[in-house]
Order: structure tokens, then C-alpha cells, then sequence
């Protein structure tokens, strides 16, 4: 059990800045996970962690101890890969043992930890098989096993499950999540799925061009993102965005002029544009097809509809303004119908338009 | 992904000079050092067995090469050489590559008949192709004279004309299954949609050739160019084994020359400034072909 | 597929085959045949008679044309060893150590490949003949072996970019230090390339001829090419002996090219493309 803690850590390659700066701290047994999309430098992070790649600025602490210029196999980490990186010439038993068997670990010993490991994860009857005979679910427990046979302080992922189709990436997520809680390890996590993210997470930390957006639990992040990027990268689907611009009466009205309110929810001071962020599911469908009064009220057509199970996505036109719905999958409105929708005053969000900051009272 | 700037990546690069340490001693010491010997060999006096201490000539024996005729002939007999053998191994290579890209039965045989030439030692090459020269009991003479095509034997070796022919010839047989080798790995590597997109236009084979297979193989053709010319233009145990650079002077290699120089007159110096002269063209023109496949990259 | 007339196609195909044979079956055919057969107007195409004289003779008096190739066998299989050795582990560090200037190293050691060897001549010799390394196998094995270096770094260390990176970093996790990582893991998945790049090295050496030449003066550590055509000496050519102790020579090498040409032909290829 052990905390990992980042001071003003950073890489850079020559006059490339990979990661800013910055700090964090992972408590113990938590399970971390740095979401981002590719290039964002959340694996940089995670192999800085590991010992994979060099520390440029800052430091690494585990358990209180400094890091940078320690061996990985002396960091008392463990690394889950993208790819598995199981030995191919190797059984299944001298892949979970190998990290064993390099610390001079007695035979009986290696054999019993092994054993128990492979019987946490289902493997037994497969120990003496080479990686080419598994499936890519056995290939991924594998990799997941090699890891906790060492015993690590911390557990390192990165991006395990992208190579699973579909179905077996919930199941093994499930698996991930029983894992944690029966280990209790402290984890950090890398994917670019927010799914997963969101799934799995004590906190995330979302990264985006090697700068971190904002650190927070799944729900933090959701209800109260901290900038533009974050509202609009985790939720599925995406946030809908809607510039508007003060005009002299005082009004907000978008730049197509289809769609205005009379005051915002929150006070952004001398601003005269800003950026509205609303969820499809923040976005009602009336009975009776007629606007109600006041603000956020208005009446659609709805270009497109998708039915995607227990829910349906609507495509809704307000004048030029396109709005992306999430409604109820039972009798709903379909494409060409005219609706009133209603937008959730309470779960409006407000972004600037420059800094793409979030706008909060 | 090159920093060093901890410890830890240190370490990791200091392993790895250990690892190339064993190779650069080695090249250094059989490759680099002998060229900068010769060269200062080349501007030098001395004798073999150091009795002598070395005596700085400067440019003397580059002078002396730039008065030789037999020097001047050597370089021409080298580049004539390559200009010859060179677009004939390239079209023989490009037909032999296209013939084996088809599907044909025997082709292990076929394959191994290609391997052969280039897997031979070219001395012992040399030696069978001689005999069957040999103006009194080769085999193409014995052939030419028994169909009555020639009422005299041919002296393949030994006629200034014909001799430098004789050689192309064995050269040729010798190195188009390298080039077919090169140039068949270009040909399987192009894409069969772009073939089939090309039927589906309705192009003849002779179009689909020029437009989809010559363009492609402009590659792996350049590649076969450059390594051949090379070997081309340091050609030795050719000329040394079929006709010792005879008739007189017309098959001599400048690599042959300098050798004759080196070992046959022991004159170290005037051969170590043949020997650099070499080596400077062919420094210049391997240059100049990094050069050119960098930039196509 | 449409289908086209094949016979166009067969036949390029047995002339290509033919030619290539040619020379190696006249060889073999004139080792068969007596010196009268050899010598005779009009001229024996196939022996009569078909004799083993040649062959027996040459166990029996000229046995040092046999050892030609033993000399040949130590020194390829020396170099070839040595070359894969040195040449494995620096294209290893130099492809996947991540080394600075990495790049330009193996231009310079690719340029250095392309020195004529009989520029190396002169001072090889002069070298060798103090440090005491003529008319030695160790001599010439690391000439030879400096000779193909450049090119066994440049094929073993293509083959090694084709390793996945991932493997080697879940070695350096485990504990594996970098020189176990190069023998238990990289070594082991990149066989092939091994056994390839090996066959190549080993017919190179085999039939290289300007060093083994001036490398090695004694009859007796000649190598087969060499050895075999310096044999006449003083007199004509003894075609029969000639053509004999050639196919003795060549033997091992069609042997091997036709059982591993698989291996040969996909180095070659796979070197090509670099």
C-alpha cells in the first residue's frame, strides 16, 4: 500500500515539452487513471512512474522514497501492456514467474505464488502453454497475472484492454474492477476510452497536449468540468456546444440568431461571449409539442433519429442551430417531426470563449 | 528519443557502446586504418621491411599515375567494363525477376538455378568458364567448330576484341541472379489491386509493365544499381583468374593493376597511390548514392 | 486469371535454368571423363568413358586440394561466427539502445563497407606480416570478419527493429538486465534473421579471394578459391585435376544454397529493401 506522489514532475525531448509540469498526488490503494487521446501524454506519464522513460524535471516519490534514477525492476512497480508483451517463446508459468526467478526467488516459492495467482485468474490448466495458444483475453490475464505475482506497491496499466473486441473489454473491466477491490493495490491507469475511465476510476486525470485538464472523481468531472476540452471529451455522447453573443438589449443570441435566452444562469461579468455546453440527456422532449414560457424553451425539428436500444439519439434543428438529444427509446419522436424541447437550466454549462475556463458563480 | 539526462539513461548508453565496442576495433582496425596507411603510404617512400625510414614524396607518385598509360588504360578498362556489364545484368536481372513472379511448377529449381551463379566463388566461376573458352578443347569452341559456324577456333581469351566481351559475358551470367533476387523482392512487394484495378481499366500486360511495374521498381532497382556498380568498378579475381588482365593490357582492372603493382613489382607506394585513387572514386560515387536514397526517402 | 500460353513462359524459363547450369555441368561432366576424353578431337560431350580416375587421384596424390576447402570450412565458419557475434550485438545497440547519433554511425559503417578490398591491400599485409598474423586462421578470419561486419549490422539490426518494443520494456521491468534481454529474448525471436544473415556471411567468406589471396602465401593455408587457381603453377593447366578439385569445392556450397535457399533468398531480399 503505497503512495505515489508527482512533484513538478515533467518530460521534455530537447526543446519538445512531451509533459508540462506538473503535481499529484495518488493516494494509497487508489486507483488512478490518466484519460486523454493519443499524444496527450498520459503514457509518457505512466513510463515516468514505471522507469521507462527519464524524469527531466521534478520528482518521483513511491512510498516516500525518490525514484528518478532507480531501475524499474527496483521501483517496486509492476506494468500491464497495451500489447500484453508476453515472451512468445515462453510457457505461460515462466512468463508470470520470470521477475521471480531474475530475484533468486526459490523454486517452491516461485511455484506457490504462481500457482495462486494463476488460480485467482482462471489459468491453472493453462500454465504450460506458450502465449501463441491462448486467446486474447487468456493473453491479457496473463499479463495481468506477471504483474501481480510480484507483489508490486503499484500497480501500472497502460491501456490493456484496447485490444479486446467489444464484449470481452466489459467483461474484463468487470474482472479489473473485482481485482482492485480483492488486491487493494494502489493503480494508475492509462486509456483513452472514457468509458473505462469512468468505470474504473477513484479519480482521473485527464490530459490533453501534455497538459493535465483537470483531476477530479468521475463525478466531479462530469457534473463540474473544468474547461471546454474536458466537458466535451468525457460523456457519451459528446457535450453539445452553442457560441452566443450578448447583443445591445442584453440578450444572448447564437451567431446564426436561431436561438437566444434572455439572461444566463451564471454571472460572467463584462463578457460578451460565451460559450454554452449542454448534455443531450439535459435536453427534454414536452408533452403536448408546445414550448413552454421563459428561457430555454424551444421548438425543433428533428432531422435525424437513432434508436440505440433502452434510448434513443435525436438530431434536432433550431433554426441553423444543431442539438444532438438523448431521449426515452420508447415512442420517440422520429425525423420530421416538430418538437418542443426544453433545456436543464440547472445542468447548463458556461465556457469562455477564449481560455475555454468554465464559467462558475 | 535520444536524451540522456539521468542516470538511468546513462547506464543504458554506456551498455550499449560496450556492445558496438568489439565491432568498431574490428572495422576500425581491418577497414579504416588500412585506407589511412595507404594514403599515407601513397605520399610516401619506404621499403617493405622498414630498413629504410619513410621519406615524404608528396604528390610524386600521383604524378607518375597521371603519366601512365598503362594507369589511364586500367581506369578505362574498369569503366568500360562496368558500362557493359551493368544495363546488361539490369535487364537480364528485370526479365529473370518477372519470369519467376509467375507461378510455374519446379520453381524450387528454378530458384536454386538463379542462386547458383551468385552463391559460386567467383574465382572457380572464373576457372569453369575459362575452360570452356579454351581456344583448343572448350567447350564453345568445340561446339562452334563442329556445327561448321567457324572454320577456325575462336580465341575468346586471348583476342583484344573479344576478350573484354568474354569477360562481360561471365560477369553477367554471374550477377543477373542477383539483381533477378533484388528485383523480384520490388516486384512481390507491389500490391495486386493496383494489377487488378488495371485489368479492370482494360490495360494490355505491356501497359500494365510500364505504368504500374516500372515506376514501382524504381527502388529496389536503384538499389541493385548502386551495389553492382560498386562491385563493378573493384572487379579482381575476374580479370585475375580468366585472363591475368590480358591480352597484354586490355582486360586489366584497375583493381588488377594495383595489385600487380603491389605484390609483382613490390612497389608499395606507387600501388598504395593507385590503390587510393580507387578508393577515392569509389568513396565519391557510394557518396553520392547515400546521398541520392537519402533523399528519396 | 486469364489463362495465357504457357509455353512462351516454360521455355524462357529451362533456357534461364539451362544457362545457369551450364557451366557447373560441363565442370562436372569434364571431372568425369578421362585426359584422353578431355583433349579429344572430336570433342566428347558426354564421357566415354565415364571415369572416377580424376577423383581418386586426387585423394591419392594431390590430397591438398582437399585441404584447400577444410581451410576454407575453418575460416568462413570463423568469421561467420565472429561476424554474428559482434555484428549482433552492435546492431542490436544500435537500433534499440535508443543511442544518440545512432543514425549516423550506420552511414559511416555502411560507407566503410564500400572500400575496395584491394585498397586494403597494401597495409593489411604489411600489418599482418609484423604483427605475426600471415598464413594464420586467425588472420585471416578477422580480416574477413571486418570485411562483413557492416553489412551483418545492417541486416541484424533491420531485423531487430521488427521486434516489438513492448516485449524488451516488460523485460526491463522484470528485472532483466540488457545484455540478458539481448541473449534470452532478442536473440531467440530473431532466429531467423540469425540463420539467414549466417548463410550469407559464410558464402561470402568462402568465396572471397583478394585478402585470402595476399593473407595467406603458404600452399597449405590457402582457401579454395584461391588455393584451386593458383594450382598449375609452372605447367598447363591439368584441366582434369582442376575440374575435379572445383567441384570438389563447390559441393559444400551448392549444397548448402539448395537446402537453405528459403533462408538465402529471403536475407537477401529482406537486405534489399533496406
Amino acid at each position: 500500500m503505497t503512495e505515489v506522489k508527482l512533484d513538478r514532475i515533467g518530460k521534455s525531448y530537447g526543446a519538445v515539452v512531451a509533459v508540462q509540469q506538473f503535481d499529484l498526488t495518488i493516494r494509497e490503494g487508489e486507483f488512478l487513471v490518466l484519460l486523454g487521446p493519443s499524444g496527450c501524454g498520459k503514457s509518457t506519464t505512466l513510463r515516468m512512474i514505471a522507469g521507462l522513460e527519464s524524469i527531466t524535471r521534478g520528482d518521483l516519490l513511491i512510498g516516500g522514497q525518490r525514484m528518478n534514477d532507480v531501475d524499474p525492476k527496483d521501483r517496486g512497480v509492476a506494468m500491464v501492456f497495451q500489447n500484453y508483451a508476453l515472451y512468445p517463446h515462453k510457457s505461460v508459468f515462466d512468463n508470470m514467474a520470470m521477475a521471480l526467478k531474475l530475484q533468486k526467488v526459490d523454486a517452491a516459492e516461485i511455484r506457490e505464488r504462481v500457482g495462486r495467482t494463476a488460480e485467482m485468474l482462471g489459468l491453472t490448466d493453462y500454465l504450460d502453454r506458450k502465449p501463441a495458444a491462448l486467446s486474447g483475453g487468456q493473453r491479457q490475464r496473463v499479463a495481468i497475472g506477471r504483474a501481480i505475482v510480484r507483489t508490486p506497491s503499484v500497480f501500472l496499466f497502460d491501456e490493456p484492454l484496447s485490444n479486446l473486441d467489444a464484449k470481452l473489454r466489459v467483461k474484463m473491466r468487470m474482472e479489473l474492477q473485482e481485482l482492485h477491490a480483492r488486491l487493494g493495490a494502489t493503480s494508475v491507469y492509462v486509456t483513452h476510452d472514457q468509458v473505462e475511465a469512468m468505470t474504473l476510476a477513484d479519480r482521473i486525470v485527464i490530459m490533453n497536449g501534455g497538459v493535465v485538464a483537470q483531476v477530479g472523481t468521475p463525478r466531479e468531472v462530469y457534473d463540474r468540468p473544468a474547461n471546454e476540452f474536458v466537458a466535451g471529451f468525457v460523456g457519451s455522447p459528446a457535450m453539445n456546444f452553442l457560441d452566443l453573443t450578448r447583443d445591445d438589449t442584453g440578450r444572448w443570441i447564437s451567431d446564426c440568431g436561431s436561438l437566444s435566452l434572455t439572461a444566463l444562469p451564471v454571472d460572467v461579468g463584462a463578457r460578451r461571449q460565451v460559450r454554452l455546453g449542454v448534455r443531450p440527456e439535459h435536453i427534454d422532449v414536452l408533452e403536448g409539442g408546445v414550448p413552454a414560457a421563459g428561457d430555454l424553451s424551444y421548438q425543433a425539428n428533428v432531422l435525424l433519429d437513432e434508436l440505440l436500444g433502452a434510448d434513443a439519439l435525436l438530431s434536432l434543428g433550431i433554426g441553423e442551430v444543431r442539438l444532438l438529444a438523448r431521449v426515452g427509446g420508447l415512442a420517440h419522436p422520429v425525423r420530421g417531426d416538430t418538437v418542443a424541447i426544453q433545456l436543464n437550466a440547472a445542468q447548463l454549462h458556461l465556457f469562455d470563449v477564449e481560455t475555454g475556463a468554465a464559467i462558475r458563480s | 528519443m535520444t536524451s540522456i539526462t539521468s542516470p538511468l539513461d546513462r547506464r543504458r548508453h554506456l551498455t550499449g557502446i560496450a556492445f558496438i565496442t568489439p565491432t568498431m576495433l574490428v572495422i576500425i582496425a581491418i577497414l579504416v586504418y588500412p585506407i589511412l596507411q595507404s594514403i599515407m603510404l601513397s605520399f610516401g617512400q619506404s621499403s617493405i621491411d622498414g630498413s629504410e625510414p619513410y621519406q615524404f614524396v608528396g604528390l610524386k607518385h600521383y604524378a607518375a599515375l597521371a603519366q601512365s598509360e598503362r594507369f589511364w588504360n586500367s581506369l578505362w578498362v574498369t569503366l568500360l567494363f562496368t558500362g557493359l556489364s551493368i544495363p546488361l545484368e539490369l535487364a537480364m536481372g528485370i526479365g529473370l525477376a518477372v519470369l519467376m513472379n509467375e507461378h510455374f511448377k519446379f520453381k524450387g529449381i528454378a530458384r536454386l538455378a538463379v542462386l547458383f551463379p551468385w552463391a559460386l566463388p567467383t574465382a572457380l566461376n572464373t576457372l569453369m568458364w575459362r575452360w570452356m573458352y579454351n581456344t583448343d578443347y572448350g567447350l564453345f569452341n568445340a561446339a562452334a567448330l563442329q556445327s561448321g559456324l567457324v572454320d577456325r577456333p575462336i580465341n575468346w581469351l586471348g583476342d583484344e576484341t573479344l576478350a573484354m566481351g568474354s569477360m562481360v559475358v561471365v560477369a553477367v551470367w554471374k550477377t543477373s541472379s542477383f539483381m533477378a533476387l533484388i528485383i523480384l523482392a520490388g516486384l512481390q512487394s507491389i500490391p495486386r489491386d493496383l494489377y487488378e484495378a488495371g485489368r479492370m481499366d482494360g490495360m494490355t500486360r505491356w501497359q500494365e509493365f510500364r505504368v504500374i511495374t516500372l515506376p514501382l521498381l524504381k527502388g529496389p532497382i536503384l538499389v541493385a544499381l548502386i551495389v553492382r556498380s560498386m562491385d563493378a568498378l573493384r572487379t579482381f579475381e575476374l580479370p585475375f583468374n580468366l585472363t591475368d588482365g590480358g591480352p597484354v593490357t586490355a582486360t586489366e582492372s584497375l583493381s588488377l593493376y594495383a595489385y600487380k603493382v603491389i605484390f609483382d613489382f613490390i612497389e608499395f607506394n606507387y600501388g598504395a597511390a593507385i590503390v587510393v585513387v580507387q578508393f577515392l572514386v569509389i568513396f565519391a560515387m557510394s557518396l553520392l548514392y547515400i546521398l541520392t536514397l537519402r533523399n528519396k526517402d | 486469371m486469364k489463362t495465357r500460353p504457357r509455353f512462351g513462359l516454360y521455355a524462357l524459363v529451362i533456357l534461364s535454368v539451362v544457362i545457369s547450369f551450364l557451366p557447373i555441368i560441363w565442370l562436372i561432366l569434364t571431372s568425369l571423363k578421362t585426359t584422353e576424353g578431355i583433349y579429344a578431337w572430336p570433342p566428347q560431350y558426354l564421357p566415354q568413358p565415364f571415369t572416377l580416375k580424376n577423383y581418386i587421384n586426387i585423394f591419392t596424390n594431390s590430397p591438398e586440394l582437399l585441404l584447400y576447402v577444410v581451410n576454407s570450412f575453418i575460416v568462413a565458419l570463423g568469421c561467420t561466427v565472429l561476424a554474428l557475434s559482434f555484428g549482433g550485438m552492435a546492431g542490436y545497440a544500435l537500433s534499440r539502445l535508443g543511442m544518440r547519433r545512432a543514425g549516423v554511425l550506420m552511414v559511416l559503417i555502411l560507407a566503410v563497407s564500400m572500400f575496395p578490398p584491394v585498397s586494403l591491400l597494401p597495409s593489411l599485409f604489411q600489418n599482418f606480416l609484423s604483427l605475426g598474423l600471415l598464413n594464420t586462421y586467425a588472420g585471416l578470419i578477422i580480416a574477413h570478419t571486418g570485411l562483413f561486419l557492416p553489412f551483418t549490422v545492417w541486416m541484424l539490426a533491420s531485423y531487430f527493429a521488427t521486434l516489438p518494443a513492448e516485449i524488451e520494456e516488460a523485460a526491463r521491468m522484470d528485472g532483466m538486465g540488457v545484455f540478458r534481454i539481448f541473449w534470452s529474448i532478442v536473440i531467440p525471436l530473431s532466429w531467423p534473421g540469425f540463420v539467414a544473415t549466417g548463410l550469407i556471411v559464410f558464402i561470402f567468406s568462402w568465396n572471397e579471394f583478394p585478402l585470402a589471396l595476399v593473407l595467406m602465401t603458404q600452399n597449405a593455408m590457402r582457401t579454395a578459391p584461391v588455393g584451386i587457381s593458383l594450382y598449375p603453377g609452372e605447367y598447363a593447366f591439368p584441366w582434369e585435376t582442376i575440374s575435379t578439385a572445383t567441384v570438389l569445392a563447390i559441393v559444400p556450397i551448392l549444397v548448402i544454397t539448395a537446402i537453405f535457399q528459403k533462408q538465402i533468398v529471403g536475407g537477401l531480399t529482406a537486405g534489399a529493401g533496406k
